[in-house]
């Protein structure tokens, strides 16, 4: 072994050492890299698997070890909108557009979140619906936003897209632990960013980041594309379409 | 069967939306209109958004009109010439429909307006048959004849300028009202995801005193002109032409319309107009009840372009 490489083992042997005392690491693994979306797509579930790994210097401490594992869709703005009486007629009024949210979001913890956490650390990493930052395309904040803000959450909950599960982590082994997520049929197609944390006596030691995809395939990924890119060349296929077929059935069905 | 809709983005079942295509199209082949007027609610109600329920629908309003149309090509029942003014009117019609279409998903306000179209115009038409086919039963039943339409008569319609003759339809008259009708019943269409047929109908024949035999089927080329350039511009600029969901609409609704067209034939014509108007009525009262009542939820979503979350 040379100088320089004496050199560089014994600075990475420094680095390592330099690390910060809680020595906890998390490895997440997923049940699949892609979802596919076909023709016979009715939702689906993808599984989170992880351990924590302890290097041997890592002090033993009292207390359990808490996960949460947040599942976020691809961002998208969206306006909320509420419908006002007017003149007897029900009609979409004031509305709160929300800049770049989870159109997807999943919190699957091995606790309530807030035994898990303080209030503070929950924003910052925004983990659970009501740490959600809610950024609206109308600036300034004004009276009556947070009507929106539930509103939008208890849409997207209804709508199968915002999800939790409060003792949705479990542990199988000591220090391993696995969650379920379930992907809904309506879910938008991108990339699914998963975050894993590792919390202990209300302190996050570590977190680790993973992801998934979820595309449509085959038949389904063909006809969207040529729909969103060649919408008049789609268009002219749609209406050969119903000509061929009208014109089958009145051949087919002919009576005089 | 659920089946994974590309451009609705959601599963649905099959047979339900076959079924409903197949109902539907009993109905028109019953009544002789389009059915687009009840399809496009049904598809909304189920859950599919506004905007793909309209444009998709457009889409099986051409193979529904087509399909219905062959037999009156047949027979030489069409007036190609009204319908070729009526078409390029129409087209007219449906690039301004499609446009207002995409600035109201935008504001938001497109199912509001939609519903308040439907009201209106579903409310007028429908009360207005309703009111035509009793006058006329109670007048066969106590045996007097119907008013017959003599060929002199002529309203302020007919004192309109820019003539043109009509060989087939037997009239001379004015292009203005043929245009005004059809860029109405394009933009109707387009918005509404309707042919027109139910109001196409009665205007060429109270309006322009069409011969009735003429009427249907020369109203059924419009339909086809109208609602295929309306089925491009909907694909072209809103991307919510389901191209899945309109085959099997397609499918039910030719095989369904052969059933009516079948007992059609086996029910008188006035009875059929009365049952058609309170069908008509019912699906207008529909709409009324939900832009008054109080919803059970007061927010929505939306994407910026429109599309329902």
């Amino acid at each position: 072994m040379n100088a320089v490489g004496r050199f560089a083992l014994l600075a990475g042997m420094t680095l390592l050492a330099l690390r910060p005392a809680a020595a906890e690491q998390l490895v997440v693994a997923l049940s699949t890299d892609n979802v596919k979306i076909s023709s016979s797509f009715t939702g689906t579930g993808v599984t989170v698997f992880g351990a924590i790994e302890r290097d041997a210097g890592t002090i033993s401490r009292g207390g359990v070890y808490d996960v949460v594992v947040v599942v976020r869709g691809p961002d998208e703005t969206l306006v909320t909108r509420r419908k006002e009486r007017v003149a007897g007629i029900w009609l979409n009024r004031d509305a709160r557009t929300y800049l770049d949210m989870p159109s997807f979001y999943a919190v699957h913890s091995s606790r309530p979140l807030d035994e898990i956490a303080p209030k503070e650390a929950l924003m910052r990493y925004q983990i659970g619906f009501d740490n959600l930052t809610f950024r609206a395309r109308e600036g300034r904040p004004q009276p009556g936003d947070e009507v929106f803000s539930e509103a939008f959450v208890r849409l997207k909950r209804e709508a199968g897209l915002y999800r939790d599960a409060p003792y949705g982590v479990t542990f199988p082994g000591a220090s391993v632990f696995q969650t379920t997520v379930d992907i809904p049929a309506n879910v938008p197609v991108g990339t699914y960013r998963v975050s894993v944390f590792l919390f202990r006596d209300n302190a996050m030691l570590a977190a680790s980041n993973a992801a998934f995809g979820i595309a449509k395939t085959g038949f389904e990924q063909f006809t969207f594309d040529l729909a969103r890119r060649n919408g008049y060349f789609y268009g002219l296929i749609c209406i050969a379409l119903a000509l061929v077929t009208g014109w089958l059935a009145g051949v087919l069905f002919r009576r005089d | 069967m659920q089946i994974y809709l590309p451009i609705a983005e959601l599963p649905v079942n099959m047979f339900l939306i076959f079924g409903m295509g197949a109902a539907v199209g009993f109905l028109s082949g019953l009544f002789g209109v389009g059915g687009g007027f009840l399809l496009t609610p049904l598809l909304i109600f189920s859950g599919i958004s506004p905007a793909v329920a309209v444009a998709s629908t457009t889409a099986q309003v051409v193979a529904s009109s087509f399909s219905a149309s062959l037999t009156y090509w047949r027979r030489k029942l069409i007036d190609f010439k009204l319908a070729g003014v009526l078409v390029v009117a129409g087209i007219v019609g449906s690039t301004i429909g499609v446009g207002i279409f995409t600035l109201l998903r935008r504001t938001g306000q497109l199912d509001l307006i939609i519903s308040v179209c439907y009201v209106t115009f579903l409310g007028l038409v429908g009360g207005l048959m309703l009111w035509e086919s009793i006058r006329s039963i109670i007048n066969t039943r106590r045996g007097r004849p119907a008013p017959l339409r003599r060929p002199g008569q002529h309203g302020w319609i007919h004192g309109l300028p820019f003539k043109m003759r009509f060989k087939r339809s037997k009239l001379y008259v004015s292009i203005v009202p043929i245009l005004a009708i059809g860029i109405g019943i394009g933009i109707l269409g387009s918005m509404l995801g309707i042919g027109g047929g139910f109001i196409l109908v009665p205007a060429l024949i109270y309006i322009l005193r069409v011969p009735t035999s003429i009427v249907v089927g020369t109203s059924l080329i419009q339909m086809i002109g109208t609602m295929a350039v309306a089925t491009l511009l909907q694909s072209g600029n809103n991307h919510s032409v389901d191209g899945v969901l309109a085959l099997i609409l397609m499918v039910g609704g030719v095989i369904g319309a052969q059933f009516g067209a079948r007992l059609g034939a086996r029910v008188g014509g006035e009875q059929l107009r009365a049952m058609l108007a309170l069908l008509v009525l019912a699906v207008g009262i529909r709409f009324l009840v939900n832009l008054v009542s109080t919803p059970d939820e007061l927010f929505s979503l939306a994407t910026l372009a429109g599309d329902a979350r």
